[in-house]
């Protein structure tokens, strides 16, 4: 009987994990595609982050090239069981916060963030839920006209 | 049922599964592909993905030409390379890099009959690299052939590539996915050159000037690689020629605080600090001209 528990406990993890990687494709192409009729995809970064132990600093980070006289588009997109919601920020080589998702004066977060780059550089993109919550998400990044 | 054969169906489930997707684990890599650097070569994991991702996307360059209403033309793509003509993994990578590029212009500008010649020719590639589970050729034809779900087909073909890079990266074949990202830049570099030969434009130009703040990256990737063998010795050399022609040209800045607003709903940020290229026409027209003459020579059959 213990045996039988452990083997359909088995079961139910493994195909839990298999569906998640099945499913993970059309949510992202879905964020790709609510990124707006006028905006032209460039990458994307998947973020899946556990529970925040200490209030820190965004938590995933990556870089991207962005380049003068070009408007990008920052979407955020979350997956059905995050608890907490994906903010961006933005800084460039000097550390400067050029841009933030979340205005910590209304407390709002924006699903996305248009942004006019006049500075042609390597910047480092910021990702993380919400009060560092627990949560699946995907950033897209596109241009727009 | 009992335990072990309900045990059996699960590990049966579970394999047929991964076989419906990627199968890294049936391949047999080339034993050349495989020779691990020494520590000292390598860069974190962390930092090559850094670099593969700030390379300048062959798309922007096209949206910029699609800005300035520069009219497609076929004369920019590689259309010369064969690719059952490519004898090693460096021009096989090589290639499916530039081939890469090409495709994202012709996305771009909605040439569906020229892609699918070049599809097929990324195809054969990426199969012969072992990296062709990862392309979803199919997709990208039937999107290809549907003009109205352009965001759709970049999505996917991005995409295809970012998973062939990332395997790569991941399998000890770093030397391929270098080799595939400098593949894509100089083949945009091409574009933007050829492109401002013909059609002067200062914005244009400036994003050519700009390339120098990853050249330098660039070279970092395929560092570790130069003494590998004269392909790559080869190829090292010819990137050290384009990052000399960039030696004079400055970048300066302006200082200024982002402007935000808010419209219907949405945050919209404006930089208003700036930067600035300061390139003469003899450093473009000498930065144009070793692109030129390196990427003719690298889209050469052997």
């Amino acid at each position: 009987m213990k045996k039988k528990y452990i083997v359909t406990l088995s079961f139910l993890l493994m195909t839990g994990l298999m569906s998640f990687a099945q499913t993970s494709e059309p949510f992202v192409s879905n964020c790709v595609l609510n990124a707006g009729p006028d905006a032209k995809y460039l990458k994307d970064f998947r973020v899946q982050l556990g529970q925040s132990t200490a209030r820190s600093e965004l938590r995933y980070k990556a870089n991207m090239s962005l380049w003068k006289n070009t408007k990008y588009r920052f979407s955020m997109c979350n997956a059905q069981d995050s608890k907490g919601k994906l903010i961006m920020s933005i800084k460039d080589e000097t550390n400067k916060t050029i841009l933030s998702s979340f205005d910590k004066n209304s407390g709002k977060i924006y699903p996305y963030v248009d942004f006019v780059c006049n500075k042609s550089g390597i910047y480092q993109l910021y990702y993380d839920f919400y009060d560092g919550q627990q949560g699946s998400g995907v950033g897209v990044v596109s241009m727009v006209k | 049922m009992n335990g072990r054969a309900f045990l059996i169906v699960i590990l049966f489930v579970c394999l047929s599964c991964r076989n419906s997707s990627n199968k890294p684990s049936e391949f047999v890599f080339p034993e050349a592909d495989s020779v691990p650097l020494t520590e000292a070569e390598k860069l974190s994991p962390e930092a090559i993905a850094d670099i593969s991702k700030n390379i300048s996307s062959p798309v922007e360059i096209a949206n910029l030409l699609q800005t300035l209403e520069i009219p497609f033309s076929q004369n920019y793509i590689a259309a010369s390379i064969d690719a059952n003509k490519q004898s090693t993994n460096f021009d096989k990578a090589l290639k499916l890099g530039i081939l890469g590029a090409d495709l994202g212009y012709l996305n771009m500008y909605e040439k569906t009959g020229s892609s699918l010649d070049v599809l097929s020719s990324i195809r054969k590639l990426a199969d012969d690299i072992k990296v062709g589970q990862f392309f979803d050729f199919e997709s990208i034809k039937r999107l290809s052939q549907n003009k109205s779900n352009l965001d759709s087909l970049l999505f996917i073909s991005i995409d295809s590539y970012t998973k062939i890079d990332n395997y790569l990266r991941e399998n000890e074949r770093g030397q391929l996915s270098a080799l595939m990202i400098i593949g894509v830049w100089i083949e945009g570099q091409y574009l933007a050159t050829q492109v401002v030969n013909q059609f002067p434009d200062k914005r244009l130009s400036d994003r050519i000037g700009e390339q120098s703040i990853i050249l330098g990256d660039l070279l970092l990737l395929i560092t570790p690689y130069c003494n590998r063998d004269s392909e790559f010795k080869s190829l090292c050399e010819d990137l050290r020629i384009i990052k000399d022609k960039y030696r004079d040209v400055k970048i300066s800045y302006t200082q200024g605080e982002p402007v935000s607003v808010e419209k219907n709903g949405a945050l919209v940020i404006t930089q208003t600090e700036t930067s600035n290229v300061e390139m003469s026409k003899e450093q473009l027209d000498g930065i144009i001209e070793a692109t030129k003459i390196i990427r003719n020579r690298l889209i050469l059959n052997n």
